[in-house]
């Protein structure tokens, strides 16, 4: 069974990075779109993914079941538009937390490697 | 508000963008896109102006430009929107192919039990079911004689007069030709290599009746006859075997030494037989018309078969009333009212009423075969769906609903049966090559016998069923299976609900198993016993040929009695030959040579004046015999044993003596002995010197008609046999060779040893029964696999129980008794489910058991202790595991 796992692993992880990003984002609460963009370049990441490639992702992770669509309600930001919005799943929650662990193991690799600062604590 | 047209301008053009994504994705997400924009432009506006309100729409167009294309290029994601099929075709193959084993493991299973079927499948759909190759097949029907009281022949040949008679009818009968068929010497010119080749006698109508037309032209009315023009038709194999010759029609070709006028060939692939009073089919190489006029035929005389076209669209009741009126004049005319009956039967049930038993039998064993290959698969899949809990635990977490796992298991097992069915087409169209080269030579329509493009799209569509049917099994399972339940049971490892559905299963097949060894141990016996029997005669070491000695080359008896004793001496002289006689009849093989003039009338009756055995009763008296003419020797060289009296005197030639044979000693001499009493053929009086164990003629395991030896020499075409010590085909050329010598118009025609002609009449039978063992042994194969999967994952998820018995003190014997016990449950479920199966298969194939009956004793219980044997070998080997248990070491990993 343990080989099955690994296998599934392999398959659903990495998470593509913009996915990674929308579940970081709605792991904090429910985000429209725009929201999220907004959280990732908050983030300072170098490369803010274009509005296609988040919706082509949100679309996909709602078929997933990673998130899921809110109702509508007015975005804080826009007056009286309203607008779509996503929160995470349970499901969306653990695969979010998988990536993190696979990424800490990575980090630890690295700092073990030489790469990386060691951790000060 | 400048700002404000301007976004509106933005969003105008973003929407314009949206073209660029499929129509699905813009239902969708389309007015999010286009908000997210209108809030970028909104803010790119505010903090930098136009400058930055034009990067924010370039990037909209490169941004859009890219993604909506790969949207659009990703079928994938628009079929797994739409929970569409194309996405379950996608992850099923993927998943096979990431299991070469198990598919190659599954296909070659599937493919070979399903090609097994098939090559059954093949042969009754050809010879049973597909119509025959002629215009209105339906519609054609022989006429055989029912003697009667008159004799003990229930399906005789027709007279000349009869055929006549029929044609005469009219009404519901069309039209009617007669069938005669003769081996005859054929030379393509004078002075050319003479062969034997059998020639169809017919009225000039066959080829119309039979809505064929040969290449030249066919018949005319008038070609029948003396007085007709000596023409013949050719069949499109002698024309090849005689080199394809492209001016053949009109050419002169002699037949017995007479002329023959070459005018037409029958088209390739054109096959033609005449159906017999008994014994398979005979084709011929040529066709020519009657010689002799029908309606002066002696009416007693029985040689022609009777083909009757009715009319279209007349139901057989009506034909068959049709042709007992004829017979019921025929009766009053010719046999003073004795009861002679003339009835019709279809052409084709005609043709394969010998082999429908067997067919049918064979055919029974091949559903069963499928039914143990789709047991077999379901239980496979749902192994593997089993293994799959935890993928699909984590599927269903997703989101997959159930009816998507349900599609993609159910495609799963639907493309691994295709895959079964093509490989199983492949192999039954080598299969059926084989089986037709290996079957019975009285296999009716073996030429029809090919697996074509038809029959290859049914194997591979039942492939495709076998395999969705199997897969509903696992599927449902899957799909119903709660999510808790999954999630909880791969986290016991490997438990959960399939292990019932996988025990029924295997008692399916075991009880399918057993019903199949139980029919294909019969028919083995049923074999082995033909094996043993004593055909009364010994076929070992014997080699038969036939030489005609037509009157057109020897018009003088006295001639042919000289080359008679002359072929005998050098026979006799030849190496290594230890004997050698002379018959007109060989046994297992009556007609052989087909009606030559003496074979004929080979079938009399005969009369015992004076015999204490008399009743009264004329036609009891009468009884019909087989005459066969022997020359003196033959009885020992042919190993037929001589019960009383002494065999014929060689110094008495042309004496009135014959033999008989046990049955009608015992039956008109029960208490005295016959030798001496006077027996009548006709108006001949001969003296019985001797009684005989008959050879069989017809079957080789039962009696057919009583026996009558006379002395061979008024028999023109005899049938030479040789015993020798060594093998008897290594004699073959020297006799070739013996014969020219003696007279080069001579041909020693279908030499055969007598061995295989005992082996020709047993082919059927073999070939049932090693098909029907090959399916039996296929399906305890799968039933022991089954056996094999369930007692090791019995033995697994049971590892943790078995290892804390231990640990409490119960020794590895008594887990192997427990584990062997689940086994035993199973095999004994199954044994009993399949009881009944037996009793009924048997009943079913009761018409090809010879000598044993479907509740055979021997039979069944011997199938019961093999099924047992291998049985409980396919649970103990696994079962072996729980020896290597060791619950310190288990049950600290926990």
């Amino acid at each position: 069974m343990g080989m099955d796992r690994d296998r599934r692993e392999r398959e659903h992880l990495p998470l593509r990075r913009v996915e990674f990003h929308i579940l970081l984002s709605l792991a904090a609460g429910e985000r429209h779109g725009y929201g999220i963009i907004q959280d990732i370049e908050a983030r300072d990441e170098t490369a803010v993914p274009d509005v296609g490639t988040m919706y082509r992702a949100l679309a996909r992770m709602v078929e997933d079941r990673l998130i899921e669509a809110a109702a509508r309600r007015p975005a804080a930001d826009a007056g009286d538009e309203r607008r779509n919005y996503y929160r995470i799943t349970d499901a969306g929650r653990r695969m979010a937390r998988a990536e993190a662990r696979r990424l800490e193991t990575l980090m630890r690799a690295a700092r073990l490697g030489g790469l990386l600062a060691k951790a000060t604590k | 508000m400048r700002g404000d047209r301007l976004l509106d301008v933005s969003e105008r053009w973003f929407r314009l963008l949206q073209r660029l994504y499929p129509a699905d994705f813009r239902d969708e997400m389309g007015d999010a896109v286009v908000e997210a924009y209108r809030d970028r432009a909104r803010e790119a506006l505010n903090r930098g102006g136009i400058i930055r309100l034009a990067a924010v729409w370039v990037r909209a167009l490169v941004d859009s430009l890219r993604n909506g294309p790969g949207e659009r290029a990703r079928p994938a994601a628009s079929w797994r929107r739409r929970g569409n099929w194309g996405r379950d075709v996608e992850l099923a193959t993927r998943r096979l192919r990431r299991a070469p084993g198990f598919v190659l493991s599954t296909v070659a299973t599937l493919g070979l039990g399903l090609g097994l079927a098939a090559v059954v499948y093949t042969v009754v759909q050809r010879v049973l079911i597909d119509p025959m190759p002629y215009r209105d097949p339906d519609d054609l029907y022989y006429v055989w004689r029912d003697y009667g009281t008159i004799a003990d022949l229930k399906r005789g040949m027709l007279a000349g007069t009869d055929v006549v008679e029929l044609q005469k009818a009219g009404g519901v009968i069309e039209q009617v030709v007669g069938l005669g068929r003769q081996l005859q010497t054929f030379a393509i010119g004078e002075g050319a290599e003479p062969i034997e080749i059998p020639v169809m006698f017919t009225s000039p109508g066959l080829f119309d009746l039979l809505g064929v037309s040969p290449a030249g032209r066919a018949f005319a009315a008038d070609e029948e006859g003396p007085g007709g023009s000596p023409v013949m038709v050719l069949t499109h194999e002698l024309w090849r075997r005689l080199g394809s010759d492209p001016d053949v029609i009109g050419r002169e070709v002699r037949l017995n030494n007479r002329p023959y006028e070459v005018i037409g060939v029958l088209p390739r692939g054109f096959v033609f037989a005449r159906n017999e009073s008994a014994g398979p089919p005979q084709q011929a190489d040529a066709f020519i018309p009657f010689r002799v006029r029908l309606d002066e035929a002696d009416p007693r005389d029985g040689s022609y078969a009777g083909l009757v076209r009715a009319r279209r669209g007349s139901s057989p009741e009506q034909v068959a009333a049709a042709v007992e009126a004829v017979g019921r004049a025929v009766d009053e005319r010719d046999f003073d009212g004795r009861g002679l009956k003339l009835y019709p039967v279809g052409l084709k049930s005609d043709l394969v009423s010998g082999i429908r038993p067997a067919l049918l039998a064979l055919a029974l064993g091949g559903v069963f075969l499928v039914l143990a290959l789709l047991v077999n698969l379901a239980s496979v899949l749902l192994a593997r769906t089993a293994q799959r809990e935890q993928e699909l635990a984590v599927s269903r977490a997703l989101g997959a609903s159930g009816a998507a796992i349900l599609r993609a298991t159910l495609f799963e097992g639907a493309l691994l049966g295709t895959g079964g069915g093509l490989a199983a087409a492949l192999g039954a169209f080598w299969g059926t090559r084989a089986l037709v080269a290996l079957a019975p030579l009285d296999l009716a329509r073996r030429e029809a016998v090919v697996v074509d493009g038809r029959i290859a799209g049914v194997v591979i569509a039942a492939g495709a069923l076998v395999g969705l049917l199997a897969a509903l099994a696992p599927a449902t399972w899957a799909a119903r299976a709660s999510l808790s339940s999954l999630l909880s049971s791969s986290a016991v490892r490997g438990g959960g609900g399939h292990g019932r559905l996988r025990r029924g299963m295997v008692v399916a097949q075991v009880a399918v198993s057993l019903v199949l060894l139980a029919a294909g141990g019969l028919v083995v016996r049923s074999f082995e016993r033909l094996l043993r029997v004593d055909p009364g005669f010994r076929p070992e070491g014997v080699l038969s040929f036939w030489v005609r000695m037509p009157p057109e080359f020897f018009p003088r008896i006295d001639d042919v009695l000289a080359l008679q004793d002359r072929i005998e001496e050098e026979l006799a002289a030849l190496p290594g030959v230890t004997g050698a006689s002379a018959t007109s009849v060989l046994p297992l093989c009556p007609r052989p040579l087909p009606a030559f003039a003496a074979a004929r009338t080979y079938q009399t009756p005969v009369r015992f004046p004076g015999a204490p055995g008399n009743t009264g009763d004329a036609d009891r008296d009468a009884p019909l015999v087989d005459r066969i003419g022997a020359r003196n020797t033959y009885l020992d060289v042919m190993g037929i044993r001589l019960l009383a009296g002494r065999p014929f005197d060689p110094a008495r030639r042309g004496a009135g003596e014959a033999l008989i044979d046990s049955a009608l000693a015992s039956q008109f001499f029960p208490t005295g002995s016959p030798l001496g009493a006077e027996l009548r053929i006709g108006d001949r009086a001969l003296t019985i010197v001797g009684v005989v164990r008959p050879a069989r003629l017809y079957d080789i395991h039962r009696d057919g008609r009583p026996q009558v030896f006379v002395r061979a020499e008024g028999f023109r075409p005899l049938a030479f046999v040789l015993r020798t010590d060594h093998d008897p085909r290594a004699l073959i050329p020297d006799v070739r060779q013996a014969i020219r010598r003696i007279d080069p118009r001579l041909v020693a025609a279908e030499i055969r040893p007598m061995e295989e002609l005992v082996g020709h009449s047993l082919r059927r039978q073999h070939i049932s029964a090693v098909l029907l063992s090959a399916f039996a042994l296929g399906a305890l194969l799968l039933a022991a696999m089954g056996l094999y999967g369930v007692v090791a994952g019995a033995v697994m998820r049971r590892r943790h129980e078995l290892a804390l018995r231990l640990a409490v003190g119960a020794d590895h014997r008594a887990l192997l008794r427990l584990v062997l016990r689940e086994g035993a449950s199973l095999v004994m479920a199954g044994v009993l489910m399949g009881a009944p199966g037996i009793y009924f298969a048997g009943r079913l194939i009761r018409g090809v058991l010879l000598g044993v009956t479907p509740l055979d004793p021997l039979t069944l219980t011997s199938v019961a202790v093999g099924l047992g044997l291998v049985t409980m070998l396919a649970c103990y080997v696994p079962a072996r595991r729980v020896l290597g248990i060791d619950p310190a070491q288990l049950l600290r990993q926990e």
